[in-house]
């Protein structure tokens, strides 16, 4: 059959050209179309505590972080007691990932022989090109460990309980710095003096920026809402670095927060930096797989 | 005569469909040591594949690969491939005197082309098979990554637990685009 349309041919012809030199050029464009699959923000910190406050960091699933921490005397005491290095106080916690989500910890502080278990929980993970912060909640109950005062009386076990609530806004902003918001609620089922506040808040904040892709400066601050519980007590000042080296996590820092546990260095800090109470210590965390991870 | 100029319209996509596809290719990668053992698997590599070009593209998010420990990933993303920066490997290449893929059996390709870890770029050549299976190829490859060769620092304290050399296998089953 004679093609009436000739034109309409030559047309088509010149289409598969051009359809097939735009083909060529257009590979790459392949990779433009990905919505990219949404990510969590990993490694927002380098561990489970920035210093003193927990971070967003939980163990991985099925991982157990095993910490041992020391804080040292008053740096102010000199070289007699070698700059506070002659008296050590120390706290050991097993932190263990029940999912990439949860992790459960329980940890034993040799100040007023405080036995601790927690529950952290990331609630909200920041993620890729998404949720520009992470929410995470931490839940703790404190046990004073100490002999009664006076064992004569009736003594109450829940005498012996404290309880911190903390919900720990994070975000990273980019690969270097990473900052946290920290409220605090601390419940005391047994104050010191009758009528001083059961419930104190507190309102923190800190951040780490990395040095190196190991190594990161860090600090921490929590302020006591204005709410007195007594005069004596003082926000919580700490300044630290962190140095990982495979599967440590070393954290060196200098705070005027000897506690390690939540009810001790939010609302129970007795020193003050412009004084020169301070005391150094440092985190020590390692890490072993001890479940699967699947 | 109508019908035969509408087919030669939409022509242009049947004859030039010759571009072949896939987002979720597999990547493995394997360091082995006497220490021990890392390795880890991502099933997110994009393949593009061009039959009438022999070009081939391949792209995969580093944040992708997953290792046995939850440590292991952290420390790749952060302290090795620095992921934050360097989000993808990617790889664009041409087949080296490519006639095309028989309708059946697998044929050894070799590919050159550039490959960019950790945002250093090597051009090199690379071994594979593609197969043709119905309408699917099937692309295997199989290569060694120096980290040197991609400025990836290794620390001394970790040396002997990190090979120099990383083997990488690829294996994907792309679909027409």
């Amino acid at each position: 059959m004679k093609c009436r349309y000739p034109q309409v041919l030559l047309l088509c012809c010149a289409l598969h050209t051009a359809v097939a030199g735009v083909a060529q050029d257009d590979m790459m464009d392949f990779f433009d179309e990905v919505d990219e699959q949404a990510r969590p923000v990993t490694a927002v910190f380098k561990s489970q505590r920035l210093i003193n406050v927990h971070t967003c960091e939980t163990p991985g699933k099925g991982e157990m972080n095993f910490v041992i921490a020391h804080r040292f005397g008053r740096i102010s005491d000199g070289a007699y007691a070698l700059w506070g290095l002659d008296n050590a106080s120390m706290r050991m916690a097993f932190e263990y990932g029940l999912s990439d989500r949860v992790m459960l910890s329980v940890g034993r502080s040799t100040f007023e022989k405080t036995f601790e278990g927690g529950v952290k929980v990331r609630a909200l993970e920041q993620m890729e090109g998404g949720r520009p912060f992470g929410l995470t909640f931490y839940s703790v109950t404190m046990a004073n460990g100490l002999r009664w005062a006076d064992p004569e009386r009736e003594n109450y076990f829940s005498s012996r309980l404290s309880f911190a609530h903390q919900a720990i806004l994070t975000r990273k902003f980019d690969d270097k710095l990473s900052v946290l918001v920290v409220p605090s609620l601390i419940h005391r089922n047994l104050v010191d003096v009758p009528g001083r506040a059961h419930d104190v808040a507190t309102l923190g904040g800190g951040f780490r920026y990395k040095i190196s892709n190991r190594t990161t400066v860090n600090a921490e601050y929590h302020y006591l809402l204005p709410r007195p519980i007594q005069d004596e007590w003082h926000n919580s000042l700490s300044l630290g670095i962190d140095i990982e080296t495979g599967g440590h996590v070393f954290q060196l820092h200098v705070t005027n927060s000897r506690g390690m546990f939540e009810r001790s260095f939010l609302t129970e800090t007795p020193d003050r930096w412009q004084d020169g109470e301070l005391y150094f210590g440092f985190n020590l965390n390692r890490v072993f797989q001890v479940g699967d991870r699947r | 005569m109508k019908h035969i100029l509408l087919l030669l319209a939409f022509l242009p996509s049947a004859i030039f469909a010759q571009q072949f596809v896939t987002r979720e290719g597999n990547v493995h990668f394997l360091s082995e040591t006497p220490m021990e053992d890392i390795e880890a698997t991502s099933s997110e590599a994009s393949v593009i594949l061009d039959l009438e070009t022999g070009r081939v593209a391949v792209q995969v998010p580093i944040l992708s690969f997953h290792f046995e420990k939850a440590l292991m990933e952290e420390h790749f993303n952060e302290n090795y491939m620095e992921s934050g920066t360097y989000p993808k490997a990617k790889f664009t290449g041409t087949l080296r005197d490519f006639g095309g893929l028989p309708e059946s059996g697998a044929v050894e390709v070799m590919v050159d082309g550039s490959f960019e870890v950790h945002g250093v770029s090597v051009d090199r050549p690379f071994n594979g098979t593609l197969e043709r299976k119905g309408d699917e190829v099937m692309l295997i490859c199989r290569f060694d990554v120096r980290t040197e060769d991609h400025e990836i620092p290794i620390p001394a304290v970790v040396r002997d637990n990190i090979a120099e050399v990383i083997a990488v296998d690829i294996k994907a089953t792309l679909v027409a685009r």
